[in-house]
Parts: structure tokens; C-alpha cells; sequence
């Protein structure tokens, strides 16, 4: 599957990604390495926590999401990487086998100015589980333009 | 590893983390998992792209940055959770090898106006390689205030 270019990703249009979630030894493993704080890699300590058991970094939630849209292949190809990340919210735990449902909304795209190539598209994500909205953030990303419109 | 409250942060303070680098297996790994992009998950694809060669998911260096911060101890007993992370800004991309140093400062503190027992702590994290910055970020924590007695 072949990307998408700027010119198709317009203001409001939205994008589900497949459903996934995360094993107990998903929540830990990445923990381990980037966020190995008790409530993320102890099982035993974050039943006694103010979470009441194990729950997921919130590093890793955002990057299940993105990971989820680049699997769309949506912007295979297309995409160039991305300038950074804005307001990141982490409204509620994420528990192992929670079914995450991530939405991608396109809040912003715009050509560059400097490089005639491309252009910059913000995508606002939401996620949730059963229970409610787990997160938000807007990531913007470098998307091509189409080759003829360039 | 001492456990620092609320308390113990002060406006201004620096704090250094220890430096780290990222192999082109631990690149690969993470981004198989969460960032399936060839410049993140195929060295030999990564050349011919913008960036000429294989680079780290911008989201496992933020990942690397707070988890050297934690690394420190100073949450492990305080932390109440973070609500937030803002400004994410990818300034320079990060290849496998690169000494990674990353230091925190102390941007906000404030109390907690609805709960007695916490406060509110932002930090800044500035990730460089060889005095560059290549990423920065700011976190908002939730610490508790230190135990009376």
C-alpha cells in the first residue's frame, strides 16, 4: 500500500487504526528499558500503588497509537519524520490487555514555505479504552507532496 | 538512589543523567514495535533516505531520556504519576553510537491547590550529542510533599 500525499490529507478528515493491546510483558519490557519506575515493571508493588496494579508508561501508550497509524500505511513512503510532538495528555492508566482504539484527526496541513517537496500536517490522536479517552497528543509530520503538484 | 519530594526541587536546578548510546539492534527493535518506518527499521532502505542512514524513532529517544532521568532514583517513592508532556521538539536526528546526554532542569514547581498531599513539578529534558541538542522536551510529574516526622 502506497502512501498518502499532502494534498489528500485534508482539515477534519479522520482515520481509525486497528484495535491492539498490550500483554503484562509488554507493559514491563518496554518499562524496563524506558521507564522503570515500580507501577510499570513491579506487579506486586503497584497493587499496593495508587493504581492498584500494573499499568503501562506513558511513553509507551503514545507510541502504541503512532505505531498503529504507520501500520495503516497511510504514509508509507510519504512520510519524512517529524519536527516533534505537542501536548501529550495522559488522561487515565492504561492496563494490561486494555483494547486501545486509536483515532487520527488531521487538525492542520500546510505546504512548506522553504522546501517545495513537502509540507508539514499536524495529526491530532485520541485514544481510548472501554472506559474513556487514555490520551491525547498532535504529532507533525514532514508528508511529500504529490509529484505533480510539486 | 535518595527519593527527593516535592520539597527538594528548585527552580533553576540542573541535573545530569548518565550517558547512554543506542545500538542499531536497539533502533530496530523499538521501531519494529512502535515506529515501522524504513529509516527507523532497515539500515540498508535508511541511505537512500533523507536522513542517509539508519536513525532512532524520535519516540524512543524521549523514551531514552526520561528513563536515564528515572534511572537517577529521585521518583521512585515520590512520583504520583504525569499527566503531561509537552514540546516535544526533534532538533537533530539520533544514529546508532551517538553518547547521549541528557540533563534535566527544574522549570515550575507549585503546590497542588485541590490536593494538600502533592505538587506539581515541571522539568525540562535536553538530550545532546557532543554539546548539540537533538531533542528536547518538558514532563509535568505529580510528587508527593515529604512525609511529616
Amino acid at each position: 500500500m502506497s502512501g498518502l500525499y499532502l494534498e489528500d490529507f485534508h482539515v477534519g478528515r479522520q482515520f481509525a487504526t486497528e484495535p491492539v493491546s498490550l500483554s503484562e510483558d509488554e507493559i514491563v519490557a518496554f518499562a524496563e528499558k524506558y521507564d522503570p519506575q515500580p507501577i510499570h515493571v513491579d506487579k506486586t508493588a503497584a497493587a499496593a500503588s495508587i493504581y492498584g496494579g500494573l499499568i503501562a508508561s506513558g511513553f509507551q501508550t503514545v507510541a502504541v497509537g503512532a505505531g498503529q497509524w504507520l501500520r495503516t500505511g497511510l504514509q508509507e513512503g510519504t512520510g519524512m519524520g517529524g519536527p516533534g510532538l505537542r501536548d501529550i495528555r495522559w488522561l487515565a492508566p492504561v492496563r494490561p490487555g486494555d483494547e486501545l482504539h486509536t483515532i487520527v484527526e488531521i487538525a492542520e496541513a500546510r505546504p512548506s514555505r522553504s522546501k517545495p517537496d513537502r509540507g508539514l500536517v499536524h495529526f491530532t490522536y485520541t485514544m481510548r479504552n472501554e472506559a474513556g479517552i487514555v490520551a491525547t497528543f498532535t504529532a507533525i509530520i514532514m508528508v511529500r507532496r504529490r509529484p505533480d503538484a510539486a | 538512589m535518595t527519593t527527593r519530594y516535592f520539597e527538594d526541587f528548585e527552580v533553576g536546578e540542573l541535573m545530569e543523567t548518565a550517558p547512554v548510546a543506542l545500538s542499531t539492534d536497539d533502533i530496530v527493535e523499538f521501531a519494529k514495535l512502535y515506529d515501522p518506518q524504513t529509516f527507523h527499521t532497515d539500515p540498508e532502505a535508511a541511505k537512500s533516505s533523507p536522513y542517509g542512514g539508519l536513525i532512532a524513532s524520535g519516540l524512543q529517544t524521549i523514551a531514552v531520556a526520561f528513563g536515564q532521568f528515572i534511572r537517577l532514583g529521585y521518583f521512585v517513592k515520590s512520583s504520583l504519576g504525569g499527566p503531561a508532556t509537552d514540546d516535544v521538539d526533534w532538533l537533530a536526528p539520533v544514529r546508532p553510537g551517538d553518547e547521549l546526554n541528557t540533563v534535566v532542569e527544574v522549570l515550575e514547581v507549585r503546590p497542588s491547590k485541590s490536593k494538600p498531599d502533592r505538587g506539581i513539578v515541571r522539568l525540562q529534558f535536553t538530550m545532546k550529542v557532543d554539546d548539540i541538542p537533538v531533542v528536547r522536551f518538558i514532563s509535568t510529574t505529580f510528587l508527593r510533599r515529604r512525609p511529616a516526622g
